[in-house]
């Protein structure tokens, strides 16, 4: 922690960095997982804005609701919510409380920070991958009422966004162990708005 | 209470508070040990299944939708240019008081407030434009930083709101009627400033008002180019009023009123709007992972009956109305001071609503003090999102811009149990317009 | 408390039942005394527990829940189970049921509807046990009654988002407008829409009397919830407590339907005083705009076999 923290997504800093080519084929694959992310966060939140502009358009102007505008914005914004969960732990940036962990020296921070990424990648897997992958099970003949879609294949986002954010986890871990990421994230922007 | 129930109560509790001291993203912080106290009352099996599911219904919302599309508003607002001209109308509404770019800071975050559905996205637009200029003026820093923190949370009460769209979401009450809840107590909010900044003015006479009388040739040219961003609040409320569209679908109008006039002004470049839409996605993302952590935690607790055993046992202690909304605002209040409002209205909402109504308050008029509440949770050391914004942006320390606080503070305070104890200040307002029904 | 173990030992355990009504609803109300009566009559093994306003998840998350066995017994509308099986979507047709006394007796005799409520067994791991009445559904307006289909033409109506209720809107020539059901009050009173349909116990416990005064006695359809039950936690009980557990169910819908009549004047007495109009309706106009649905809806050999049961049945 002595040297500056580097910017998850920018260049790895000076000094001394080990695993350096296992460093570099992470963020490889980091930076096509945003990319993919990021465009599924346009498409489907321009979809979301379409759908309910749509629900007030066919109603108030053409004069006939189209019925399917309700569910249809339903669940994309369940796909939305998490894609956009998973894309932000890229940068580590959900909110935390980190008065307490900035305490502590270098080593405990270390040492927290791996604890926290192991953390995550234990409840994302029980609950994102584990459990998602069972209640897409459950739900796979359950159909939309007026989709041709049923609520399982919308729920298999879920597992899906469950194996990227392990996926982020363990960049995150490799980072901290190779030197090239600070233990605490840093001060998000995205925080700010709420 | 029998002991599987207490032994997963206690991880629950236990859990939540170790976690977030950590450093645990506050998301995960509640739903691991939601789904812990599960599997203790269940099964590993049932646990998973559950927490998915609740994650998976937290963002199956129509209403909630509201929340995505306000957030992207304010984004194409702030890129757009409509803030800047919100505030330079301000300035020419209060730029001849005493101290009157402090006024103005007050006047700017309400102004913006009533467009927006997020506070802090006023107060780093109000203080990047404000605070410069206050500095010229011989403000001190700290204490220019410092009103523009208090002021802005004006936004969070003032219709649109996304706090009070979460609030309405775990109370299961109209969206309509706390929007117009909110208006009373925002108002409140903004005069208190007011008149504090007044009192400092009285003992600071340097700080004069700018002097410069605007002819009414300019001011007529500032408000004509604030125009259309006071005319979406005219046709968002209106529209509602009218019967055009709904309180969730007013958030989709004002995203394509935004971008239209962006797009009309050519304040707004195209190649601008896919990266206002991830960062809106962003903090999409951020809140609804909260909510649907907020859902597993809300399951567990229905499932172990804790709420009406907290309401009960409060009951038990006493039955006096008073008595327990005071209790009630403190325990938030100490809880604001490290917790952001999501969480805490997702945390604190299921288990104090059921206590308060069995007493006779509407939860519209709880939500307007829950919300007022976490206004002050957001200004209150040592975590607090407006606090950091405003520092930042006025380049100043957390520490000074602190030491500047408490009189303001404390006067908010005093605010916040006239709302608690006025509920006539709340409801009022939906009441007349026929959102809510006369008896509590 | 003392949940989860006891599954499959066949000693008993206290089932948690969703619910997504109120703790003054008829369902709630019948619901608790189905499990004191079950209770006494098992010498206290098996017990019921209702979780009332869906506080353990909406109608089609408890399914999942009970599909699972995370719970054991759920109250879902037929909708919802339409979504799993389209056989179910026989009872929710409009002009299937000419009162609530019919429907009652024939959605709860297992030689009519035996086989439908166990098809979901084996794919979903739950048994339908038997249904309570959600009452005859009607249409409510803002802007004067609606006496004929007529009345009806281009109107904005509120309806649950089921291909029934879709069709049966067009075929009436309203124009049907689906709206979470949280903001039907501010949609009526602003005008988003015209007007919604429900029974009289909704109409007024949700307050929407007050912005769309005008109830007309469509009763186009007779709408009906459904008790189900984890098929394991079924099988796990001995034959004497099974015996008991569905003759106190039997015990519990028929208190539930006089509940239910009663709750019914009263809203209907309490709407009146807050100033609303109830108006008898043009009723063979409305059967015969409606009666295309059946042919549209029952195409299946099984449906067929299930609407003509329920047919005779009730002759
Ligand atoms: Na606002
Ligand atoms: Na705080």
């Amino acid at each position: 922690m002595s040297t500056e923290p580097a910017d998850p997504g920018g260049d790895p800093p000076e000094g001394p960095v080990r695993w350096a080519p296992l460093v570099s084929a992470l963020g490889g694959v980091r930076r096509v997982v945003d990319g993919v992310l990021a465009a599924l966060c346009l498409v489907v939140f321009t979809a979301l804005v379409i759908i309910v502009s749509w629900q007030v358009f066919t109603r108030e102007v053409l004069n006939y609701s189209a019925p399917w505008t309700e569910e249809a914005a339903r669940y994309t914004f369940v796909v939305l919510a998490l894609v956009a969960a998973a894309y932000v732990f890229s940068e580590r940036g959900h909110i935390a409380v980190e008065m307490l962990v900035e305490k502590f020296p270098a080593r405990g921070q270390l040492v927290m920070g791996l604890v926290i990424e192991a953390i995550v990648i234990f409840f994302t897997a029980f609950v994102f991958v584990w459990g998602g992958w069972r209640i897409a099970l459950n739900a796979w003949a359950q159909h939309l009422s007026t989709l041709p879609l049923t609520v399982g294949q919308v729920y298999l986002v879920m597992p899906v966004a469950g194996v990227l954010i392990i996926f982020y986890s363990v960049y995150h871990v490799v980072g901290i162990l190779a030197g090239v990421e600070s233990a605490t994230p840093e001060f998000d922007e995205n925080a700010e708005a709420i | 209470m029998d002991t599987t129930v207490l032994v997963a109560t206690i991880v629950l509790v236990g859990g939540m508070a170790l976690f977030i001291a950590m450093g645990l993203p506050v998301a995960y912080a509640m739903g691991l040990p939601s789904a812990l106290a599960i599997v203790i009352l269940l099964s590993w099996d049932g646990a998973a299944l559950t927490s998915a599911q609740r994650i998976l219904a937290g963002s199956n919302s129509f209403p909630l939708l509201a929340i995505p599309f306000f957030i992207l508003a304010g984004g194409l607002m702030n890129t757009g240019g409509i803030a800047q001209r919100l505030i330079d109308l301000a300035l020419v509404v209060s730029g001849r008081l005493p101290a009157s770019l402090a006024q103005t800071t007050v006047v700017a975050n309400a102004m913006f407030g009533t467009v927006s559905g997020a506070s802090v996205a006023a107060a780093a637009a109000v203080g990047t434009v404000l605070n410069p200029p206050m500095r010229q003026a011989g403000y001190d820093p700290k204490f220019s930083a410092m009103v523009n923190a208090v002021s802005s949370p004006a936004g969070m009460l003032l219709p649109p709101s996304n706090t009070f769209i979460v609030y309405s979401l775990v109370s299961g009450t109209s969206i309509a009627a706390l929007f117009m809840a909110g208006v009373g107590p925002g108002l409140l909010w903004a005069l208190v400033c007011v008149i504090m900044v007044a009192l400092y003015a009285r003992k600071h006479p340097e700080l004069k008002g700018t002097g410069e009388r605007p002819t009414v040739g300019q001011a007529a040219l500032v408000l004509l180019r604030a125009l259309p961003a006071l005319l979406m609040i005219v046709v968002v409320i209106g529209g509602i009023l009218a019967g055009i569209f709904t309180a969730t679908e007013s958030a989709v109008i004002a995203v394509l009123y935004c971008l239209l006039l962006g797009l009309a002004q050519r304040t707004l470049p195209v190649r601008s709007l896919p990266g206002v839409l991830l960062e809106a996605s962003k903090v999409t993302g951020i809140i609804m992972l909260l909510i649907g952590m907020s859902g597993v935690l809300g399951w567990v607790l229905s499932f172990a009956r804790l709420p009406q055993l907290v309401a009960e046992s409060m009951l038990g202690l006493t039955e006096n109305r008073v008595v327990i909304v005071l209790i009630i605002m403190v325990v938030l209040l100490l809880a604001g001071t490290v917790m952001d409002p999501t969480p805490a209205i997702l945390i604190f909402t299921p288990i104090f609503l059921p206590v308060v109504t069995e007493l006779g308050i509407s939860p519209i008029h709880f939500g307007a003090m829950m919300v007022f509440n976490m206004c002050l949770g957001n200004i209150s050391p040592p975590i607090g999102n407006n606090l950091f914004v405003a520092a930042r942006v006025g380049e100043v320390r957390l520490e000074g811009l602190i030491s500047k606080l408490w009189p303001f503070f404390w006067a908010l305070v005093v605010a916040l149990f006239v709302v608690a104890f006025v509920p006539q200040l709340s409801v009022w307002l939906p009441t007349t317009l026929g959102l809510m029904d006369a008896a509590p | 408390g003392g949940s989860g173990d006891a599954a499959g030992s066949g000693d008993g355990k206290t089932m948690k039942l969703a619910l997504n009504q109120t703790e003054d609803h008829p369902s709630f109300i019948a619901l608790e005394a189905f499990g004191e009566e079950l209770s006494e009559a098992t010498d206290g093994r098996w017990d019921i527990e209702v979780y009332p306003n869906a506080t353990l998840g909406a109608q089609d998350e408890t399914i999942q829940l009970v599909s699972d066995g995370s719970i054991d017994l759920s109250i879902v509308s037929a909708p919802q189970l339409e979504n799993l099986n389209k056989d179910f979507v026989v009872f929710s047709l409009p002009t299937v049921f000419d009162s609530v006394d019919t429907q009652m007796s024939t959605i709860n005799d297992m030689d009519v509807v035996g086989d439908v409520y166990a098809s979901l067994e084996d794919s979903h791991k739950f048994t339908v046990v038997g249904g309570i009445t959600q009452g005859a559904r009607s249409f409510y307006t803002k802007d004067g009654a609606v006496t004929t289909p007529a009345d009806m033409q281009g109107l904005k109506v509120r309806v649950q988002e089921s291909p029934v209720f879709i069709s049966m809107m067009e075929a009436l020539g309203a124009s049907p407008t689906p709206m979470a059901f949280g903001e039907v009050y501010t949609g009526l009173q602003s005008g988003v829409i015209d007007g919604a349909e429900n029974n009289e116990v909704s109409y007024f416990t949700q307050k929407h009397f007050e912005v769309a005064p005008y109830f007309s006695y469509s009763r186009h359809l007779i709408g009906a919830d459904f008790l189900i039950a984890g098929t394991p936690v079924l099988e796990s009980m001995s034959e004497e407590d099974r015996a008991a557990f569905d003759e106190a169910w039997q015990n519990t819908w028929k208190y539930h339907t006089e509940l239910w009549n009663e709750a019914t004047e009263e809203a209907i007495t309490e709407a009146e005083a807050g100033g609303a109009t109830f108006t008898e309706v043009d009723a063979q106009a409305f059967a015969d705009a409606l009666s295309p649905l059946i042919d549209q809806f029952v195409t299946t050999d099984t449906q067929r076999a299930l609407y003509d049961g329920i047919k005779g049945a009730a002759e």
